[in-house]
């Protein structure tokens, strides 16, 4: 079934702000919700109006989406108030349901079949909403986060964790990269992430797709479902748990020895998705996906550097990561003799050095990135602020297309070049590395 | 959970490469076999679980010791001793299957010897194993390179390797009530693998 009302909805109902107390967290939801949402109203049992909102006390007409955001007892009300309206998708953010235990699933049991005897869908409970770029630099912000990314971008992301869902937008403040789709899905008592990962395969808004996993549900479901997805577009998981392996008791080596994360690795594997280590490498593959680093795969990079430590460390991390450091071809070296100084490494990684003529830079870097034997660059620069470093390496970029990830320190002026062609920079050489390396 | 005796084991899983072998159930069977195969073989008392911790499995049994070896092991046992033609292997393999509660059966592939569950080097497939899995499964492992042929000798023979793999999926797929399977060890004589012992584990309540 669509999730288009909840991630594309034309009106929004607020169950749950208070009309005495601005600062409650339901007026944050209420106040998020109109910023940008155009038909927003709240439903309340007294108020008229709560912070300029218009409020009824029951639901008159069918609203796309309703984000319910009352005390526990109060959300079955809530609940089926908004299916009887005729929703088309609900959120409880409300806590206190099949997290708690028996009985809060019994009430969680029920708010699922009066979604679905009403034809409605239900985000939640217990999560942090949704957040999706509506077009037009418009954005529905149904989501408890009062700080929300707003460059749109291709990026879209998925999270059984609320507080990782924090993280995420954190992380997309400090990268720059642009937002698509957000959605927190708590307890995934009707929609899952896997619902999720449907609906954004067919989305053509969303280019590459980040989630955060704690538990797969219908494993086989999943994998048949991204598998498809990912032929199209990029998906990186962040599998939270992977310490099970030996806590159910095993007769066999087998079961003690493979354990739960085995099969996660062979279910990802199969569905053609990139599995992230930690929280770093997520980010950073999430950010590589999304640039479109994965369209090309890599296998041969060529290190490109003015500075020799840190780009050891990156051929240290290329080896690592299964990624080869080819010798230049001959004519390409021929052409860099006459360019750089007598000294300059012409192995790989290639030190053009700090002493290289100015002038020298741009046609030493796309020399490089023309040589047949390099699909892809890592470029390092520490500290040598010369323009023309970061405008070779986008010159590169532009006329080879070779897939490229930089790690520059105190060089505004190189960095401002690389972001103006799309190259990505990472906190370290190792992460630049590992950056175009994943997936490999 | 039940654990099936090596010898019904083998039986499950029809189809795996054996070394020639006889579940012995007298010493005249047992001298028998060993005359006709005309060279040393390993003998395992059977029913008995954990037969290398319990001092169970005799290597290089002859014509000479195969008697008085029967008579012991017979009586540490069931009754009955296996006989098996005695390989010498240049690699060891532990092939596997269970049971994920979400992901449903998988097979595992992994590097086995004594230090197998000290390195835990194993690669886990969904069952049943697609074309192209099981080699890149190989790939997968740490000790990837112990298969590519040790010091000069010939390479693993992926494709047998995963037939063998292939049996083991095909019990799990087809019985609900396996609940663990391992080969273990899966010997690798001159490249080609070869299932020494097996083990298959059956869900509790499940009808041996």
């Amino acid at each position: 079934m669509s999730l288009d009302s909840l991630f594309k909805p034309k009106s929004v109902a607020v169950y749950g702000a208070s009309a005495a107390d601005s600062r409650k967290l339901g007026n944050t939801l209420l106040k998020n919700a109109a910023s940008g949402a155009g038909d927003v109203l709240a439903v309340h049992p007294e108020a008229d109006v709560i912070d300029g909102i218009p409020a009824v006390a029951k639901l008159h007409r069918p609203v796309d989406l309703a984000l319910i955001s009352v005390p526990d007892r109060r959300v079955e009300a809530a609940v089926v108030d908004a299916a009887a309206a005729g929703c088309g998708a609900a959120i409880v953010l409300s806590s206190g349901f099949g997290e708690t235990g028996a009985e809060g699933r019994a009430v969680q049991d029920r708010l699922v079949a009066i979604a679905r005897a009403a034809g409605m869908r239900l985000i939640g409970p217990n999560c942090m909403g949704v957040v999706s770029h509506l077009g037009s630099g418009r954005w529905l912000n149904g989501s408890y986060f009062w700080r929300i990314p707003t460059t749109p971008g291709g990026l879209s992301f998925v999270s059984q964790s609320g507080a990782f869902g924090g993280m995420f937008f954190g992380h997309m403040r400090s990268g720059g990269l642009g937002l698509s789709r957000f959605l927190s899905v708590g307890n995934s008592a009707d929609v899952g992430i896997t619902d999720a990962l449907e609906w954004l395969g067919d989305d053509p808004q969303t280019t590459a797709i980040g989630m955060f996993v704690e538990g797969f549900g219908d494993g086989r479901r999943f994998v048949e479902v991204a598998r498809k997805v990912t032929a199209r577009k990029p998906v990186v998981v962040l599998k939270a748990g992977k310490m099970a392996a030996g806590a159910k008791a095993a007769a066999s080596h087998t079961g003690s020895m493979a354990g739960s994360h085995a099969a996660v690795r062979a279910a990802l594997r199969r569905a053609g998705v990139i599995e992230a280590a930690d929280t770093e490498t997520f980010f950073d593959a999430m950010d590589a996906a999304a640039v479109g680093l994965r369209k090309k795969p890599v296998r041969n990079i060529a290190v490109v550097t003015i500075s020799g430590g840190p780009s050891v460390l990156a051929a240290d991390a290329s080896e690592r990561a299964g990624l080869a450091l080819p010798s230049l071809s001959a004519a390409t070296v021929e052409r860099l003799r006459g360019l750089v100084p007598s000294f300059a490494a012409l192995g790989n990684p290639i030190d053009l050095t700090p002493q290289c003529p100015i002038d020298g830079f741009i046609p030493a870097i796309e020399a490089i990135y023309a040589d047949p034997a390099v699909d892809g660059v890592v470029a390092i620069n520490c500290g040598l602020d010369l323009k023309p470093f970061g405008t070779g390496v986008a010159r590169g970029v532009a006329a080879t297309g070779k897939p490229t990830t930089a790690f520059v320190l105190d060089a505004p002026g190189v960095e401002a070049e690389m972001a103006g062609a799309g190259v990505l920079r990472f906190a370290s050489p190792e992460r630049a590395v590992n950056a175009l390396a994943s997936g490999v | 959970m039940k654990t099936l005796s090596e010898w019904e084991s083998k039986r499950r899983l029809a189809g795996l490469p054996y070394p020639k072998e006889l579940l012995a159930t007298s010493r005249a069977q047992a001298e028998d076999f060993v005359a006709a195969l005309g060279k040393p073989v390993v003998a395992k008392a059977s029913g008995v679980a954990h037969k290398t911790e319990g001092g169970l499995v005799r290597f290089g049994i002859d014509a000479r010791s195969v008697g008085p070896t029967w008579d012991e092991l017979a009586a540490a046992g069931d009754g009955s001793v296996l006989l098996a033609e005695q390989l010498s292997a240049e690699l060891e393999l532990i092939v596997g299957g269970y049971r994920d509660p979400s992901f449903g059966p998988l097979v595992t592939i992994g590097i086995g010897g004594i230090a197998a569950e000290i390195f835990g080097d194993v690669v886990a497939i969904l069952a049943p194993p697609e074309p192209g899995e099981v080699a890149a499964a190989v790939r997968q492992l740490a000790g990837r390179k112990l298969l590519d042929g040790i010091r000069g000798g010939p390479p693993v023979d992926v494709h047998a390797l995963a037939k063998i793999v292939d049996v083991v999926a095909g019990l799990l797929v087809a019985d609900p009530a396996v609940a663990e399977i391992d080969c273990n060890p899966v010997m690798v004589c001159k490249g080609r693998p070869m299932a020494v012992d097996a083990l298959v584990v059956l869900e509790d309540g499940a009808a041996a």
